[in-house]
């Protein structure tokens, strides 16, 4: 849980159930005021269930869900302090421009002088301005998005909901979108929650991340600290490029413990965590930090090694990639900054080895 | 003409072949109209052109009362079975027991007409005679004539004709409609009402005001259960249908017809024009302002 002075979003044993299928297991959150808030995991994972519960657009089967510390739990979405912008742009297409931006303060009975000054103002701030008469089938998928942005944001809630708002934008636009999104937030100051399964988008705009996934909360914290240190090992297999090595405690040595993962033993620091000799446990390595040892290279500073045989190199631009079977049949992934040079320089079915810092592994017990 | 390889004369054929299709679901409607200026009637050798029978409307006060009652079912009905026709679509949409409910709602469709009517015949009578009872059991005569044949039970026959069509109509312009659309509108502030009348009810309203035209003309056409529910007063139809087998129709029936379908063939064919020229407007006006999409 975030532990922030002002707390925008409390959710407590929040619960959805469809019949017998468990959208939502009993998730315990806080979103502080004012934040940049994801909530990520693949597909299907009740990410957007919570959203929704949030949002007020299905009602919980259990649990309470806390806006500013009032109990909304049985409140309709018009009547909650949230807005919300939707993943297929949902804009009112008998509607202007101007009419979709401005339809919520129509609502709210404001002089008509009020809405027009308020609406030009917010189409000027997401870079639509003198767009306010078209219709939204002459906008492109960016210019859609930023409209139902502003109408959005014209109503000055407390608290923006977005659903996947990137997901049907192409990749160069989607990175583009990242940025302004998170310039508007700062903007604007309120506070936002995201909900995507892209990470790379995830990790552009939080302040803090919440990975979901069957259901559950499975880890919440900065985005550095859940690339760098995840907690748990489907933290780290989500996020990032990493390789992970199951294996079994075989002896515990202070601060490190030494695992069995089945052709050789590796050593990882216990970070904090209690673990049992013979306990199945987990060690993550990320892809930069885990290097390829080829011929008679040597590496000072890799003290684990395992052996391997050389697949493919994967040249990317910015990186080149090895992958490396392992003697019991897993892939390992090394990646590198290219070096301008590169070809492959290791040809593939060679015996190689793979290695990296004890303390660049990662320990994971759940 | 055609961006294709297709054969141009194939192009011709098939707009042939439609034209031919409308002529001919058209030419009793325009025979009907030829007729009703002739003063000898139907079946006369000899064609002389008046407006005679025309006039003629406005004096026939059985046609006119029997216009006047099948107007006034119709817009009974459609105030009724419309609304209920666009709650049953929404409830379609939202439920998981879409089978049930498409089964439900249009199953009147697969009773005939004459069964139908006969069913609801028996219906009222028997509920009519219970309430009778009733009445008199409990010492009041408040029930008596309340569900007698008369424009009540008319109606709820209408009703259970008309509202498949209702359904299916707005069902189908609802299927464009994204419930998306009225989760921004709740989010923006409005309650469910409002959500439905300024976001949802535009975007259906030609399916809305279609099968209000559609129970218009299926009132207008229909005779079965009408005539047996109606009691005693007279419809358009049933008094069209008496003249043909008593007397044969009269040459105001004609002309009344013709001008039913005068009206008709006006109302449609100014939607039709006013549609096409407003769709071009909008495309004209969209070309010029339409700009290259440079960013975003």
């Amino acid at each position: 849980m975030t532990k922030l002075g002002n707390i925008a979003v409390e959710v407590a044993d929040l619960a959805k159930n469809y019949g017998a299928v468990r959208a939502l297991k009993s998730i315990n959150l806080q979103i502080g005021s004012g934040e940049y808030f994801v909530l990520l995991g693949p597909s299907g994972g009740g990410k957007t269930t919570l959203l929704r519960l949030i949002g007020g657009f299905i009602r919980p089967s259990g649990g309470t869900i806390r806006l500013h510390g009032q109990d909304v739990s049985e409140l309709p979405p018009n009547a909650r302090p949230t807005s919300m912008v939707f993943q297929s742009f949902a804009l009112f297409p008998h509607m202007t421009v101007a009419g979709n931006v401005g339809y919520g303060l129509r609502l709210r009975k404001l002089p008509a002088r009020e809405i027009q000054s308020r609406v030009d103002d917010m189409l000027e701030m997401v870079g639509l301005a003198g767009f306010g008469e078209r219709m939204p089938h002459e906008l492109s998928g960016g210019q859609q998005q930023r409209v139902q942005l502003a109408r959005s944001l014209v109503l000055e809630t407390d608290i923006l909901l977005l659903d996947e708002p990137l997901a049907a934008l192409d990749a160069k636009l989607r990175k583009d979108m990242c940025i302004e999104l998170k310039r508007l937030q700062e903007k604007v100051g309120i506070t936002f929650i995201h909900v995507t399964h892209n990470q790379e988008e995830a990790m552009t705009v939080a302040d803090d991340l919440a990975i979901i996934a069957s259901g559950e909360l499975v880890e919440v914290g900065k985005s550095v600290d859940l690339y760098e240190n995840p907690v748990h090992r489907f933290t780290a297999d989500f996020i990032g490029e990493n390789n992970i090595f199951d294996g079994r405690v075989s002896s515990v040595d202070g601060d490190h413990v030494n695992v069995d993962i089945g052709f050789g033993t590796v050593a990882v620091g216990a970070r904090g965590q209690q673990v049992a000799v013979g306990s199945e446990v987990s060690i993550s390595v990320r892809s930069e930090l885990l290097h390829t040892i080829a011929g008679e290279d040597s590496r000072e500073d890799a003290s684990e090694i395992l052996p391997g045989v050389h697949r493919e190199t994967v040249y990317l631009g910015l990186t080149t990639s090895e992958l490396i079977t392992l003697p019991n049949g897993n892939e390992v992934l090394s990646r590198r900054i290219s070096d301008g040079t590169d070809v492959a320089n290791i040809s593939s079915g060679s015996a190689v080895s793979v290695g990296w810092r004890k303390q660049d592994g990662r320990l994971h017990i759940a | 003409m055609n961006d294709d390889y297709s054969s141009i004369w194939s192009y011709r054929l098939k707009w042939l072949y439609t034209l031919l299709v409308v002529a001919t679901l058209m030419l009793p409607v325009f025979y009907v109209m030829y007729i009703s200026f002739n003063e000898n009637g139907f079946g006369a050798a000899d064609y002389d052109f008046t407006l005679e029978w025309y006039s003629g409307i406005f004096t026939d006060t059985l046609m006119l009362a029997s216009l006047k009652n099948t107007a006034l079912l119709s817009a009974v009905t459609i105030v009724i079975v419309v609304p209920m026709g666009v709650i049953a679509a929404k409830l379609y949409k939202s439920t998981r027991y879409q089978l049930a409910i498409v089964s439900l709602m249009l199953s009147p469709l697969f009773v005939p007409s004459d069964i139908l009517g006969s069913a609801l015949l028996v219906f009222f009578k028997n509920l009519n005679a219970s309430f009778t009872v009733f009445g008199e059991w409990i010492g009041i005569d408040w029930f008596d004539t309340w569900f007698e044949l008369g424009y009540f039970s008319a109606i709820i026959g209408l009703i259970v004709y008309t509202l498949p069509y209702v359904f299916v109509v707005v069902l189908i312009t609802m299927a464009r409609y994204r419930e998306q659309q009225t989760e921004a509108a709740r989010s923006c502030g409005a309650t469910a009402w409002q959500a439905f009348w300024h976001v949802e009810f535009p975007q259906i309203r030609a399916g809305v005001f279609s099968s209000c035209a559609f129970t218009v003309i299926l009132t207008f056409n229909e005779y079965t259960r009408t005539s047996l529910l109606k009691g005693g007063f007279d419809t358009f139809t049933s008094v069209l249908v008496s003249q043909m087998l008593n007397e044969g129709m009269s040459e105001q029936s004609y002309a009344m017809s013709s001008m039913v379908s005068y009206i008709a063939i006006s109302i449609i064919g100014s939607v039709i024009i006013y549609t096409l020229i407003r769709s071009e407007r909008l495309e004209r006006e969209a070309r010029a302002k339409a700009e290259p999409v440079m960013a975003i």
